[in-house]
Order: structure tokens, then sequence, then C-alpha cells
């Protein structure tokens, strides 16, 4: 069956903070906007137990502060659809297209807000353990871990924060870096006195060992040169993230990280077209970050829109 | 009758309950973190406790939201 074609003003990809946030912008602007969402609307945040970095908030968890959001820019009328999965995007010329499993969308400006994630493991048995032991979400997964032993990969906030809030299941928790921390001192403080958690800086792990489930993990100490094995029942990884730009690369300039580049202005190479949030290639990418790009991209689009309707549309 | 194992904060649980009820497909839920009987069972139909499953029948079930194959097992 043909698919249906509906015109957009506005196609947002991906639903973070940053695509939320530009639909949020975008409708208060009486602009028709939609929202494509093929993960979980809030985007990575969304799992986070705690914010204690956003301004006007002392903490918020990663769903009310997401869900409010998702509630503010649907009021405006954005329509958020997460169920219809993007299989294909042609940005160039106008209008663009976004065609989904089940529609064309003819949108005059795309916002692509698709952010990260998380980097697997690059271990040959990751995927042998995957859901058995080797685990990306901690809210989701974190439950099956009651009194066991588990350890987090990574020494990044959010791997910090994840160990913090795993804790409550764990009998006992090991955070291993390959490096120094790179968590603030506020989080890395409440891991140090946190009577469960041992603290593995410098060493990597190695390999996956386990009949079924994981059972062990070999990690080496980068200064000694030693390798141990440490029984442990579940492991949660959070060795940093990847780019959702699989769709864009033969139409977009990526970085060799995959991000897209764009400036501050979340212009990108192609007229019409933003990249927003964490996608975006920049310095710092914090959740303030992505909701000033959501604001610029939504802003700068109207101003696109504008443009085109007039038939000038300079970029 | 449908059922879906879940826990109290599981962004994927919600998203599957969404899509059932996007798609008017009533179902039962189960939540196997307040509920042993419910833990014990997702444990015996999957082996695990991942949530979210969905299973039609005690026998085929669904991991996670996989669109595809929750279309297939529900025929929708």
């Amino acid at each position: 069956m043909e698919k249906k074609r509906i015109h957009k003003d506005i196609v947002i990809i991906g639903a973070g903070m940053a695509g939320l946030t530009a639909a949020l912008y975008a409708g208060r602007m009486n602009l028709d906007v939609l929202v494509l969402e093929n993960g979980i609307v809030g985007g990575q945040i969304a799992n986070a137990a705690g914010i204690e970095n956003y301004p006007g908030f002392a903490k918020v968890s990663g769903k009310e502060l997401m869900g409010t959001l998702q509630q503010q820019a649907e009021s405006f009328g954005a329509v958020i659809d997460e169920f219809d999965s993007i299989v294909k995007v042609t940005l160039k010329g106008q209008p663009k297209l976004v065609e989904t499993e089940e529609h064309i969308y003819e949108a005059d400006a795309v916002i692509i807000a698709s952010g990260m994630n998380r980097r697997k493991l690059p271990l040959p048995e990751e995927k042998r353990f995957a859901g058995k032991g080797v685990h990306y979400c901690e809210l989701c997964d974190g439950h099956m871990y009651q009194d066991k032993v588990i350890a987090v990969m990574g020494g990044g906030n959010a791997a910090v924060d994840a160990a913090n809030f795993l804790s409550k299941y764990a009998s006992k928790l090991y955070l291993i870096h390959r490096s120094d921390f790179r968590a603030d001192e506020v989080s890395q403080k409440r891991l140090k006195e946190n009577p469960k958690a041992e603290i593995f800086l410098q060493t990597e792990i190695k390999s996956l060992q386990g009949e079924g489930r994981l059972e062990s993990i070999e990690v080496l100490d980068k200064v000694s040169g030693k390798l141990r094995s440490l029984p442990v029942d579940g492991i949660f990884v959070n060795i940093g993230v990847v780019p959702n730009t699989e769709l864009y690369k033969e139409e977009l300039p990526l970085t060799p990280a995959g991000r897209v580049e764009a400036g501050e202005d979340c212009r990108t190479a192609i007229p019409g077209v933003f990249a927003a949030g964490d996608v975006r290639e920049k310095e710092i990418r914090q959740l303030t970050t992505a909701a000033a790009d959501g604001t610029a991209a939504a802003l700068l689009a109207e101003k696109y829109l504008v443009k085109i309707k007039e038939g000038n549309p300079v970029w | 009758m449908v059922k879906v194992y879940s826990i109290n904060d599981c962004p994927w649980c919600e998203k599957v309950k969404k899509y059932l009820k996007s798609k008017n497909v009533e179902f039962e839920e189960h939540n196997i973190e307040e509920n042993d009987v419910d833990r014990d069972a997702c444990y015996e139909l999957t082996g695990d406790t991942m949530v979210p499953i969905t299973t039609v029948n005690d026998k085929d079930y669904v991991l996670s939201f996989d669109k595809a194959r929750l279309d297939e097992m529900l025929g929708l």
C-alpha cells in the first residue's frame, strides 16, 4: 500500500531535551510540528534517577523532568509519534522528506535532535551476555540484582550516578574505569562515601566469563599490570555514547566521531536542516546546552519558514 | 488475555503499555517488583526477570519494545 504523504512545517527527529524544547518553541509559534522518536520519549536522560544540575530544580528525576516537558510541548500543539519509525530521510531540496514505516512526511524544515546511544562494551562476548549480566539501563534492569554483586563500567557523571543508584540493590558494587574520574566532585564524593562501593580506576575490563549468565569479569590493573578475576552477577556499561546519525551520513557532513557539523545557530550544511543537542558537534554536551540548541533551532527554523513563504529562503 | 510483566520505573514498560493502548489491545499488567507470584511467573516463562515481557498465551513472549514482533504475536 502506498504511504500517505503529509505536510508538516517542521519535523523534529528525536524527543530528548533538544527535540522536545524545539517542539515546545515551535508549538508556541503555532507551527505544525511533528516529533518522531524511535526510542523513549524523553531520551537518555529519562532514565536518570536524579538530576541535580538543571537550573531551577534542586533534584528531579529524568522521568519527571522530561514528562513535564513532553506535556508542555503537547499543550502547545506539538504531536509526538513514538511508534512510527523512520526508515529514510532526504534532506536536500524542498520539501524535506522523512519516510517512516507508515507515512512520508514532507517538511519545510527538519531539526535533527536524534541524540546518542550508549556505547556497547567492546568485547566479543558482549552479545552472548547482553541481558544475561550485561546491561545498559540501570532504571530498567537494576531490580534484577537485589543483594547481588554489580559492577559499573565508566567514570563520567552518568556512570558514577548509575553506581550510586544501583547501590540500593547491590550487596557489593564495583566501579571500574580505565582512566581517572571524569565525574563531578559531588557525585564522586557520594560514591566514595558509599560503604558498598569499591572503586577501581586505571583498570580495564578484559573479558567476561560465565555459563549462560555472567559470573565473573577479568580486569587489568593498568598501573601494576596485574590481571584479576572479580566475581560479579551483573555489569552496567556506561562508557560513553555514540551519535545517532546513521540516517544522515549520506547527505550531511559528519565529524569523525559521527556527530553533525553545525554551529551554535544549529544550522547544518543543508538549508532548512538544523542539528540540535548531543548529536551536534560541540564541546559541552549538557541538558542545559541541549535545551539551548532546541530553542535556537526552533526559532531559526521559524525564520527560515517565513523566508520560504516569501520566496527568499536564504541560509 | 495479553499480559505485560513490568516494574515501577521502566520507560520501555511504559512504551509497550502505551503501544498496546494505542492499538486498543486489552492487557493485564503484572508488576514483578510488587508481587512475588508475578515475578516467579515471569521467571518461569522467560528464565529471567528482564522486563517488559509481553505474552499472549503464557508461552510465546516478546522482550522489551519490539514492534514487529509484538504485531506478529498479537496479530496487529
